[in-house]
């Protein structure tokens, strides 16, 4: 089992290596389409296997590995003298000084430095997934007009691999190493297109996800200072009460940072201007999903504690504040971005909670979301390169335009909202537990942020849908021909979609409920009744699901396919007035002004996350 | 059984209410106002009408509107989770919206727009009414809050005003009837439905009012009387503010339910958590 764990990192990295050198088309396709069927079934069967796994690597692999680190953090140094930017050259010598002290005071350890368990596995299963389909969809993407084909899908393919480690690395050393790789493939990939503002936007994502690299290297120091190990698994068997929470501020902190939070949220944001596979890896099954991962992985350490409740409170008000920006954007991609750090709030939020349900909840939201998020963005891909659209004005008339696309659209947005879908549950049961913690007596504040948070996306997610569906005539929609490798891919994600969640009760009630039970330690309080969820004391009745899957269903494929006979068609009343052409929608752009005081509330609850949660005062 | 019979006459019932409505309506504007069944009335010519529509999706979602709003009341009531039921609503307002924004109408589009700013406006507020009567019964399940010992309406009055300001939104009375605003945008999402398919809406609006008034009535708990006495209040108090006032614009709509309401729910649930410790 080891080897295989062992494939899953190295193999994406071999195959993205020879894919970047051999820049020979067969091979590129051939080998990133027998990804698919490889990852998923190695993600399977280490998923099936007996969990958890303890890895033990060669003592010589950890040099390697921590001169990779001195060899990263050289060229960070280089890129911030090369691009002129103070930040990232400082952060880099700031991290070149703290990772020499680190290795300095690093103790020997005999824990073993690969740790896999149902949550990692998880996690392979939803890069295997979600992931490489994505990297799929890259190869054809790359033949629009775009260069550097071939290292552009290496890179993606390798990136996997980057991800499958992250979420493997028990050693917090490594996980720093892999941290800061992801940091530099998410600057390669912003920067691809070479262009001005790329290059500007990857440097803003370099020096904010290097702060998140200073933080880590901080936690490990408090970490060796305060308790002598430096590996998830010793952490996690200390003795709670006793423990300082410094450290676990620092890592709370770069997880914030990774997860894209305000007002850390500006790299996130630039990342749209790379191509559009980079914004659905990076929003779907990595990167950021490493942040809610860090959460969980710590989760029973903090839960409970002040750090725990100031991370609910900055994670909450991040959770409405972006829902709401997301409303006064204009471009669709810029939507979904802010709509990704609204969720991860919520993720990260239901992480810090802590209580078995919650981490289920945290753990529905990571899976449904990546699915989603990619697959809305895949489609996003396929607006801009088939259809030339970008702006939210520029979707008016897509039936007409590009039919099967806002199906998929559609069927994707439901996914993020609507009741059945495994989002909707997510958030769902995050209230019901908010509310048992209520009456417990504690928690006020957390109702709020969760019952407000969600109208606000339901509602954006129903503007954009609007606003996709407006001015129509509904006469002659022909369904345009898109190449197969964006069908397959939509069509996957949509069958995997549809799949999860008519069997989300055995879904929730045993895949998602078995990795929080082996997280918190406890019983989860979700199981599946046949077909029908139970949590606690209330159902989700399969009749309900199945009842709101046929009605969302009919909503959706209606506009292409539905058709009243023997009915008279009659030019709109408009009430008499002739029909003016163009209907806005609110813009909501009065919100914007805001924004500032919401990043200074953001920036305060940041301090005091780390300050007061970390007991630095 | 009982759940299963008041969802399949749900729109008869919710007719017959909007049918007293408009006659109490009448009475507090000194007129005689319509024969109570009226509605009823109404539906049999609509329904005789030639059928005529914009495109068929438009047709077809104000059909889904009905339906979907059916499905969320029968939900509500067979069910056993409050919060579900409030979620299931919000499908029907996405077919609603939906539809309006397909068609070539800017009152349509307009309307659409401003049904999703009441969306923002009541649903936080009736979140968090799920949330205190589980607060207060212990459970969302319908069965056991209408069971319970406690009578909710004691623990929960600001909770309850807070809805009392809700439900003009969710019913479209003045003076947050913004979305349907018929002086001004001509019944907004309903404008290009006619014959048949604006009888859809137009029942599934009666559907609403059993889903809404059900709500209330479950403020009573276990005290059936009290139940029927704070809806037939709540019924008489909308209808006299929906005489007596002017329509206000979506702002103020929006103002009020976030700054007054929200916190007005907050409030009560602050002091149910900290009296119950």
């Amino acid at each position: 089992m080891e080897a295989l764990i062992v494939l899953s990192i190295v193999l994406p990295l071999i195959l993205g290596a020879i894919i970047v050198f051999a820049k020979n088309d067969i091979l590129t396709s051939l080998l990133t389409w027998m990804m698919l069927p490889v990852m998923s079934i190695l993600a399977f069967m280490i998923y099936a296997a007996d969990l958890p796994i303890y890895v033990d690597t060669p003592h010589v692999l950890h040099w390697i590995i921590t001169l990779f680190d001195f060899g990263l953090l050289a060229y960070f140094l280089y890129l911030g003298a090369k691009r002129k930017s103070m930040l990232v050259s400082v952060l880099s010598l700031v991290q070149f000084i703290l990772l020499v002290t680190v290795i300095w005071v690093l103790p020997e350890s005999s824990t073993a430095n690969i740790y896999v368990d149902k949550l990692t596995a998880m996690m392979y299963l939803l890069v295997a997934i979600v992931g490489v389909p994505i990297a799929i969809y890259s190869i054809k993407y790359m033949d629009f007009d775009e260069k550097d084909k071939h290292l552009f899908v290496g890179l993606v393919v390798a990136f996997l691999g980057v991800m499958n480690f992250a979420v493997s690395a028990n050693n917090i050393e490594w996980f720093f190493a892999v941290f800061e790789t992801t940091t530099l493939f998410s600057v390669i990939f912003i920067g691809f297109r070479g262009d001005k503002e790329a290059v500007d936007n990857s440097t803003l994502a370099l020096w904010m996800n290097q702060i998140g690299g200073v933080a880590i290297l901080l936690a490990l120091l408090i970490m060796i200072k305060d308790f002598g190990v430096y590996h998830f698994t010793d952490l996690l068997i200390i003795d709670k009460e006793t423990m300082s929470m410094a450290a676990f501020g620092f890592l709370s902190l770069a997880a914030l940072i990774k997860g894209a939070q305000l007002p850390f949220h500006k790299w996130l944001l630039g990342a749209m201007v790379a191509p559009t596979p980079v914004s659905a890896i990076l929003h779907s099954a990595t990167m950021v999903k490493i942040a809610p991962f860090l959460l969980l992985r710590i989760s029973p350490i903090i839960e409970g504690t002040l750090l725990a409740k100031l991370l609910i409170l900055t994670t909450g008000f991040v959770f409405v504040a972006a829902a709401i920006f997301a409303l006064t954007q204009d471009n669709l991609k810029r939507i979904l971005a802010y709509s990704t750090i609204s969720l991860l709030g919520l993720m990260m939020l239901a992480a810090s909670v802590g209580t078995p349900t919650a981490v289920a909840v945290s753990i529905m939201l990571i899976i449904f979301h990546g699915f989603a998020k990619g697959f809305l963005f895949i489609e996003a891909g396929v607006l801009e390169k088939v259809f030339k659209i970008k702006y939210l004005q520029e979707m008016n008339m897509l039936l007409e335009k590009a039919p099967l696309t806002l199906l998929f659209i559609f069927f994707a947005f439901l996914n993020m909202t609507f009741i059945p879908f495994g989002v909707f549950v997510g958030k769902w049961l995050m209230i019901e537990e908010a509310s048992g913690l209520l009456s417990q007596g504690s928690s006020v504040l957390l109702i709020a942020l969760v019952a407000i948070g969600g109208v606000f996306l339901s509602v954006l997610y129903m503007k954009v849908l609007g606003v996709t569906i407006k001015h129509h005539r509904f006469t002659d929609i022909q369904v345009q021909k898109q190449p197969k490798t964006f069908l397959f891919v939509a069509i996957w994600f949509y069958l995997w979609l549809l799949a999860l969640t008519i069997f989300i009760a055995p879904f929730a009630g045993d895949f998602v409920a078995q990795i929080s039970n082996s997280l918190t330690g406890e019983t989860t309080p979700i199981h599946a009744d046949g077909l029908s969820l139970v949590v606690g004391e209330s159902t989700l009745y399969f009749w309900q699901i199945l009842g709101a899957l046929l009605l969302l269903a009919f909503i959706h494929i209606a506009p292409l396919k539905f058709k009243f006979k023997n009915v008279d068609q009659m030019h709109p009343y408009n009430c008499g007035e002739v029909y003016t052409r163009q209907a806005g929608t609110y813009d909501f752009l009065f919100l914007k002004k805001y924004e500032g005081i919401a990043n200074m509330i953001a920036i305060t609850l940041f301090m005091l996350v780390v300050v007061l949660g970390g007991q630095l005062l | 059984m009982m759940g299963l019979l008041l969802t399949l006459f749900s729109p008869i019932i919710g007719g017959f209410i909007y049918g007293v409505e408009r006659v109490v309506k009448a009475r507090m504007q000194s007129r005689q106002g319509p024969p109570v069944l009226q509605p009823f009335y109404d539906f049999v010519k609509l329904m005789q009408k030639r059928p005529m529509m914009v495109h068929s999706f438009h047709a077809s979602m104000g059909i889904m509107y009905f339906i979907s709003t059916w499905f969320a009341m029968a939900v509500l009531m067979m069910g056993n989770d409050l919060l579900i039921a409030i979620f299931f609503h919000v499908i029907s307002v996405l077919a609603l919206t939906i539809g309006a924004f397909s068609v070539r109408s800017s009152y349509s589009i307009m309307g659409a727009m401003r049904e999703l700013m009441h969306v923002v406006s009541y649903e936080p507020v009736v979140i968090l009414l799920a949330v205190s009567l589980y607060l207060v019964t212990g459970s969302f399940d319908i069965a056991k809050i209408l069971t319970s010992d406690i009578t909710p309406i004691f623990s929960l009055p600001l909770v309850f005003i807070s809805f009392l300001g809700v439900m003009p939104m969710l019913l479209h009375k003045s003076p947050f009837d913004i979305a349907e605003a018929h002086q001004e945008i001509v019944g907004g999402p309903d404008i290009e439905y006619s014959g048949p398919f604006y009888e859809a809406v137009y029942t599934a609006r009666w559907i609403e009012y059993v889903y809404v008034y059900f709500i209330v009535f479950l403020f009573g708990g276990s005290n059936y009387f009290l139940g029927t006495f704070l809806v037939v209040f709540s019924f008489i108090f909308i209808n006299a503010v929906d005489n007596s006032t002017a329509r206000l614009d979506y702002k103020k709509m929006l103002k009020f339910a976030w700054f007054i309401l929200i916190p007005l729910s907050m409030l009560n649930i602050f002091f149910v958590v900290v009296g119950a410790n």
